[in-house]
């Protein structure tokens, strides 16, 4: 078997894993993103829609990863495949599934709840710390600086399995660009963050997220200074998926227990389309807790959150082509 | 901290919902004269409801005599001088709207004992 196949197969496995997980990686409210009544997610139609999930989702696993197995000739082909179907084919028997609980459950009520607090809506004041990563490309350039002379006349820009597959000439356009892509998607991710503090309802989520976003910008400056300056060392870049893999694995089991624990945000079911995007014009927040998974989605039904949207894109795409 | 709730899906509209909230707690000293209310826009975004809806509510409290608005700001609750006695008009007016109240009661099932005593425990709890 070779390395792309090898390849091919954990992804149809960790595709897999997260769509297993994807009913339950939700507050308690909600079963396949629908609103369901206490004691609902222990009844019997609640676990038989789990069950026909899990059956469907062992089917799509295993004609994936056959489909692998039997197009190693064409890794591409059998890469794409093992990537793209289990995604596919599992959103499918997830959308079956939140369809049969919507017809159990019937229209939903939809009363709110506030707490007349006129308690200041400001950042905790522990959000600085997302400051400092911000030094930390800087400090690589400033070594790059130092070290000029010790970067050789090419270096590299890209890899594939088995190594670098694109090449640039030294430049200073070549030798900073990843640290000020990094700078810049740092200082975006920023603000989308300011953003979403202040354009989503008050809840003890919205706190969490802000922490995972530090930790997030810390790996993210680390990484990236790093990157930019192997050209010095010439070590080969896999070693990044070390932090990652070790992130997801604190972040993920971190975030599941929390969306347990913490009380999901009330909002309208038909205003969710496939479970996963809100609109809703009559909704004031520009962004609203995610029914799967753990963190904060747009709420489209808001021009602000198109504007928004809008501005993050072009400033990303300005970004890469200022800087490629 | 007290709460409030509103239903959406109810056919009273949600500003109606927010005063006769409010002033329930205003009444009943739950929310006393210099407390803070959030402002129109937080109130609005915790309820999902339009901004309007809100600034209408705080405007009608406002108007009883009930809050201070500030501009940009929240809503303060203030002192607030009870009439010695209220209009015959108004009297009739309440009257009306109270054997409705007692009507819907009683279609629901609600025994007249009952009735009588969810009254006295309303009017007790606003005397405390």
């Amino acid at each position: 078997m070779n390395g792309e196949i090898f390849v091919a197969l954990m992804l149809v496995a960790a595709e897999g894993a997260v769509m297993l997980l994807l009913p339950h990686y939700s507050p308690r409210r909600f079963l396949f993103a629908v609103t369901v009544t206490p004691g609902f997610r222990t009844s019997e139609p609640a676990r038989d829609t789990l069950r026909r999930y899990y059956r469907e989702l062992a089917g799509v696993m295993a004609v994936s990863a056959l489909a692998v197995v039997l197009l190693q000739a064409r890794p591409e082909l059998a890469f794409g495949l093992g990537a793209g179907l289990p995604p596919v084919a599992g959103m499918a028997a997830y959308l079956r599934e939140r369809a049969v609980v919507r017809r159990l459950m019937g229209p939903p009520t939809d009363v709110r709840e506030a707490e007349l607090t006129p308690e200041d809506d400001h950042l905790p004041a522990w959000f600085r710390l997302a400051i400092p990563p911000f030094a930390f490309p800087a400090a690589a350039a400033l070594y790059l600086r130092s070290h000029w002379e010790q970067i050789p006349a090419r270096i590299p820009v890209h890899w594939n399995f088995n190594g670098p597959d694109r090449w640039a000439d030294k430049s200073v356009q070549s030798v900073y660009g990843t640290l000020l892509l990094a700078e810049g998607i740092m200082l975006l991710i920023l603000l989308l963050t300011l953003g979403m503090f202040y354009g989503a309802r008050r809840g003890p989520q919205r706190k969490a997220i802000l922490q995972i976003i530090v930790a997030a910008i810390y790996l993210m400056s680390c990484i990236f200074s790093l990157l930019g300056v192997q050209t010095v060392f010439g070590f080969a870049p896999w070693w990044i998926f070390v932090p990652v893999i070790g992130f997801l694995l604190f972040a993920i089991p971190w975030t599941y227990r929390l969306v347990h624990e913490l009380p999901g945000e009330q909002t309208p079911d038909e205003c969710w389309y496939w479970g996963q995007v809100y609109v809703n014009r009559q909704d004031p927040a520009i962004f609203v807790q995610r029914r799967v998974g753990f963190g904060y989605t747009f709420n489209l039904g808001n021009p602000w959150a198109w504007i928004i949207l809008g501005a993050f894109f072009a400033a990303t795409l300005t970004l890469i082509l200022v800087l490629k | 901290m007290p709460k409030i709730q509103i239903d959406l899906k109810s056919p009273v509209a949600a500003y109606r919902q927010i005063v006769d909230q409010l002033r329930v707690l205003l009444v009943e000293g739950e929310l006393p004269p210099g407390n803070d209310l959030p402002s129109v826009r937080r109130l609005a975004l915790d309820l999902g409801v339009h901004f309007n809806t809100v600034g209408e509510a705080y405007r009608e409290l406002a108007e009883e005599g009930w809050l201070d608005l500030r501009h940009g700001r929240g809503a303060k609750v203030i002192e607030r001088g009870v009439p010695a006695t209220a209009a015959p008009e108004r009297l009739k007016e309440f009257r009306a709207q109270l054997r409705n109240l007692v009507a819907q009661m009683r279609a629901a099932g609600v025994s007249p004992a009952k009735i009588a005593a969810e009254l006295r425990a309303a009017v007790e709890g606003l005397q405390s």
